[in-house]
């Protein structure tokens, strides 16, 4: 533990990651991130991005390497991953909500199930939630009854309602109507500035150089360049102009 | 409006197609000169019975108002008091003596075909709620991780799904039976819901891998552990989109459970054939037997229709 800078709440150290159909997904990939802190990971498809994510709580194990959740070892076997997962919330590109709940009923799941909350008290916890995120009229719809970015924005406060310490965003705007985009950013930045510490994949460069405190940029598997987004995107590393020429 | 003609016209044809279809029965019949005798079916759903109250000593009967049979005995018993009954045997005043009939007084009787029917629900239902349980605990284990749970409930699904229900109930009742001492009841209660679970398995392991795989990940990545994220969220999904089949399923063991007549268990359908040989009207007991069982099968099918459309809240 005397290597730790107690700054950082993850500490991701040599990760490789090879599926089981020999796909090598991420080589040597290691990232620590401060708490309080806002990174964006962008990368052209396919790049491991999502991997990467998603070995932060476990939805992946890792091949090889270590990965720290404040000070907790993801690798260590007597670690319980349940308990880890309660401090990294997780958005996804796809929002995953529970179709057969509503709004609220997404929201108030978790804390009710998981910390067993009483429900009055994880329902009163859960308005207060999409009233933050601006849904206080749709608390009743079920998902098949809100566009994307309502959809997006639930599942945030439903992520939000378990008190994480971490978020981890994997292009949340990516499967939205453009109109809708902006709805969704607004409440992430709103959320930077709350101090949550974010790991962000995302193509909305606007974003990383608004928001991002770091930019973090991937290709084949590796973690290529981070840079503060200044640095970032006036660099003329070769690998990274030829990637934001595409995408520019 | 262009199609309206054409769907009246179509109806009509169902119609007369029905029509047909019951003239067609009709003349079958005749043709085999066979007599319709429908009046004799209803007692062996319901009947009532008369039976007669005889006076138990000498004595005297008053009917006093309020329509009560007294009748004081000549050597200083208790007098006797009937307050019901359906029809009266004795005038006012009459002497009778020990052993006269004094009233007949009706019983409401459920007749055979009902005692079936009842035997036919109660196997149904004990085997369905069976069948479910084996069935959902099957299923997880058919998409479990654990190759033992794996290849256990596949054999199970592929050993039931490949051998007649007729051998299964043979085997359940003279080997297993027989071995573990079952009664006749429990053996094809054991039967029907070790077959039925077998295809509920198929369709819960369905179920649950038609919802989509983001479900588990979101739940789990929100730290519920698996069998909270099966419990809390994909089974809730899938047992909705598994109803249909299911639905289908428990029509199937309703009409399943007729097989286990073969081992003497009085159903409907073993309570039809010993109603057919004492009225000798085989026309007329299948046809009501087969009303019975659509009465239950259609009555589930409301029900899980009814079940259906209140789920469908969240579509
Ligand atoms: N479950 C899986 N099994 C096998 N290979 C996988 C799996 N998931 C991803 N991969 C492979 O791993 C590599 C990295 O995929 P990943 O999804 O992390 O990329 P990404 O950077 O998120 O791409 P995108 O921008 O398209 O989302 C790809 O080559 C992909 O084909
Ligand atoms: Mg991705």
């Amino acid at each position: 533990m005397t290597n730790m800078t107690d700054k950082s709440i993850i500490q991701a150290r040599n990760i490789e990651k090879i599926y089981p159909n020999g796909c090598h997904a991420l080589k040597n990939v290691s990232l620590d991130i401060n708490r309080g802190e806002v990174v964006v990971i962008i990368g052209p498809s396919g790049s491991g991005k999502s991997t990467f994510l998603r070995t932060l709580n476990q939805l992946e194990t890792i091949s090889d390497g270590t990965i720290h959740i404040d000070e907790v070892s993801l690798t260590d076997r007597k670690t319980n991953i349940n308990k880890v997962r309660e401090e990294v919330g997780m958005v996804f590109q796809s929002f995953n909500l529970f179709p057969h709940k509503t709004a609220l009923g997404n929201v108030a799941l978790s804390p009710i199930k998981v910390k067993k909350k009483p429900r009055a008290v994880a329902e009163q916890e859960g308005r207060e939630l999409l009233k933050k995120v601006g849904l206080a009229e749709r608390m009743n719809n079920y998902p098949s009854h809100l566009s994307g970015g309502q959809q997006q924005r639930v599942a945030i406060a439903r992520a939000l309602a378990m008190h994480p310490k971490i978020m981890l965003f994997d292009e949340p705007t990516s499967a939205l109507d453009p109109e809708m985009v902006g709805e969704v950013l607004d409440v992430m930045k709103s959320l930077a500035s709350d101090g949550m510490t974010m790991v962000v994949v995302t193509h909305e460069m606007g974003f990383a150089r608004e928001v991002a405190d770091r930019v973090v940029f991937m290709e084949e598997g590796e973690l290529v360049f981070e840079e503060s987004p200044e640095r970032f995107f006036s660099s003329d590393n070769p690998r990274l102009q030829r990637f934001l020429g595409q995408v520019l | 409006m262009e199609k309206q003609p054409h769907l009246l016209l179509w109806k009509a044809v169902f119609v007369l197609i029905m029509i047909g279809l019951g003239f067609g029965i009709y003349a079958g019949s005749k043709s085999i000169d066979y007599t319709w005798r429908w009046e004799r079916i209803p007692q062996y759903i319901i009947n009532t019975e008369a039976t007669t109250v005889r006076s138990p000593f000498d004595g005297t009967a008053t009917i006093e108002k309020g329509n009560k049979l007294v009748v004081t005995s000549d050597y200083g018993d208790d007098p006797l008091v009937i307050k019901k009954f359906d029809n009266l045997l004795v005038n006012n005043g009459d002497l009778v003596f020990e052993g006269d009939p004094l009233v007949e007084v009706e019983n409401w009787n459920i007749g055979p075909l009902t005692w079936g029917l009842v035997m036919t629900l109660q196997l149904s239902v004990v085997s369905l709620v069976f069948a479910v349980v084996i069935g959902l605990f099957a299923g997880l284990a058919r998409i479990s991780t654990n190759p033992a749970l794996r290849y256990l409930s596949v054999t199970y699904i592929e050993l039931i799904r490949g051998t007649p229900l007729l051998v299964q109930i043979f085997i359940f009742y003279f080997f297993i039976g027989t071995v573990l001492d079952l009664d006749r009841f429990t053996a094809g209660v054991a039967a029907l819901s070790v077959f039925t679970g077998a295809y509920i398995a198929e369709i819960v392991r369905s179920g649950i891998q038609s919802i989509s795989p983001g479900q588990m990940e979101a739940a789990r990545s929100l730290g519920m552990n698996y069998v909270q994220a099966m419990v809390n969220v994909i089974l809730p999904q899938a047992f909705k989109r598994t109803l249909p089949p299911m639905a289908g399923q428990f029509i199937n063991l309703i009409k399943d459970s007729s097989l286990v007549s073969v081992i003497s268990i009085t159903d409907l359908t073993k309570a039809g054939r010993e109603v057919v040989s004492s009225t000798f009207a085989p026309f007329e007991v299948w046809f009501a037997v087969a009303l019975m069982y659509l009465v239950l099968t259609g009555a589930l099918s409301w029900a899980i229709q009814r079940l259906e459309k209140r789920l469908s809240a969240s579509d």
